[in-house]
């Protein structure tokens, strides 16, 4: 039994909503209900308000296309993560020894994820060109040399998830790119410029500005080094 | 007995998650920097903050940015989260906040708030779902955006009362005269809003 009984028109008709929505507090449901059962005025506001709750869900429904703006976005948002945390790794700490462990626990399973996916990737690549004889030319992703150049610019990217590998191994071309790290856990990648790019006047955020509005780029953004 | 179907109202597809379950998402960020309960966390709220946005009027590309500036603060801030709330009253606030900050600051384009042209709301429309709609997005785009809040966290996210007075920081009060005015500014646009009130049943 509620302690309260107010009983008044107006306050439980400020209440409704919540009594519509099943989220009416329980001291005060009793009441409402018992005034409600009472009142044609507003048996029938409890009604208007489903219908527009109704109408407010159909007209708020999500287009088919939302699972796959959700992914993109998540993607977008982890690599934004990683490059602030690689980038500054302690901002992201406080100095606990709990996190300074998780940190190199990370850092231990993304070196682990690294290796094992460019033993795949490694294998991708073997397979694609011993099928494909006519791509000769092409020099995939895992057949960069890994070979990182101390304080070389690069930049942190993330391929469009329809991009091919020899679509991707022509922008890494065009922009004197070479992979030297990826996928991370969020499907990133780290490369870096060659030295006649850099001599010729290339930086990593020129470079980053240009790729990250290729239709085959989802992210990129220049390493703090 | 009319209070049976008064209490089978409420749609409750994207109500509030269970908080247990993501309190416990929030601890494996917090402790143990988990990318999974991370990705899950964002797949819980990712639907529900875009609509709660474009209620909002922030324009489909600008969406994505004001998610994610949310989910950046969850991510950094995991930790700090002492349950003094519900864990979705804590999200979604962060997200209501940035987004209001943000068209304050211009920073992100509001929708533009062009006439509602009545005279394209079909009259002839046989489905009736449809032209519903279409006053509805009438009715909704004459309130203030503080009042089409309070009805999308109400009606839609199924809030209580006292969740969308804390994502909303203002006294509960003012979040029963919000709804009890945009109720009203509704039911002048909406013809069939109109026509329920004062009927019996």
């Amino acid at each position: 039994m509620s302690s309260r009984i107010p009983d008044t028109h107006a306050e439980a008709w400020a209440l409704l909503p919540w009594l519509a929505n099943g989220r009416i507090p329980a001291s005060d449901r009793e009441w409402v209900e018992a005034h409600v059962a009472a009142c044609a005025e507003c048996r029938a506001e409890v009604a208007a308000q489903r219908m527009m709750s109704t109408a407010m869900n159909r007209d708020g429904a999500s287009p088919e296309s939302a699972g796959t703006d959700e992914q993109r976005s998540f993607n977008r948002l982890w690599a934004r993560i990683e490059a602030s945390e690689s980038a500054s790794p302690a901002s992201v700490a406080t100095g606990t020894v709990q996190q300074s462990s998780r940190s190199s626990r990370t850092v231990r399973w993304l070196a682990a994820a690294v290796i094992v996916q460019g033993f795949g990737l490694a294998l991708f690549a073997f397979n694609t060109l011993r099928t494909s004889p006519q791509s000769g030319e092409i020099v995939t992703v895992a057949s960069v040399s890994p070979q990182t150049r101390l304080n070389a610019p690069a930049v942190r990217i993330v391929f469009a998830p329809g991009a091919s590998i020899t679509t991707i191994n022509t922008l890494l071309a065009h922009q004197g790119l070479s992979i030297v790290s990826g996928p991370g856990t969020a499907g990133n990648f780290t490369a870096e410029l060659s030295a006649d790019a850099v001599a010729s006047g290339a930086s990593a955020d020129s470079v980053a500005a240009v790729i990250s509005k290729d239709p085959n780029v989802s992210f990129a953004q220049p390493v703090a080094r | 007995m009319a209070l049976k179907s008064i209490e089978s109202l409420a749609p409750r597809a994207l109500g509030p998650s269970p908080d247990a379950s993501e309190r416990e998402l929030l601890e494996r960020i917090a402790k143990s920097r988990d990318q999974a309960a991370f990705r899950t966390l964002y797949g819980n709220y990712y639907q529900r903050l875009s609509r709660l946005l474009a209620r909002m009027s922030v324009r489909r590309e600008d969406i994505e940015e004001v998610v994610n500036d949310t989910f950046w603060v969850v991510w950094t801030k995991a930790g700090e989260f002492r349950g003094a709330s519900q864990l979705s009253t804590w999200i979604i606030g962060i997200a209501y906040r940035r987004a209001l900050n943000a068209l304050r600051r211009a920073k992100i384009r509001p929708v533009s708030d062009e006439p509602f042209d009545e005279d394209s709301i079909s009259v002839a429309s046989t489905d009736d779902a449809e032209t519903d709609g279409q006053w509805l997005a009438l009715g909704l785009s004459r309130l203030p955006v503080e009042q089409r809040m309070a009805l999308e966290l109400t009606y839609t996210l199924g809030h209580s009362c006292e969740e969308v007075a804390a994502i909303l920081d203002c006294p509960v009060n003012t979040v029963k005269t919000r709804l009890f005015r945009a109720r009203e500014t509704l039911k002048q646009v909406l013809p069939s809003l109109a026509g329920m009130t004062g009927e019996n049943s």
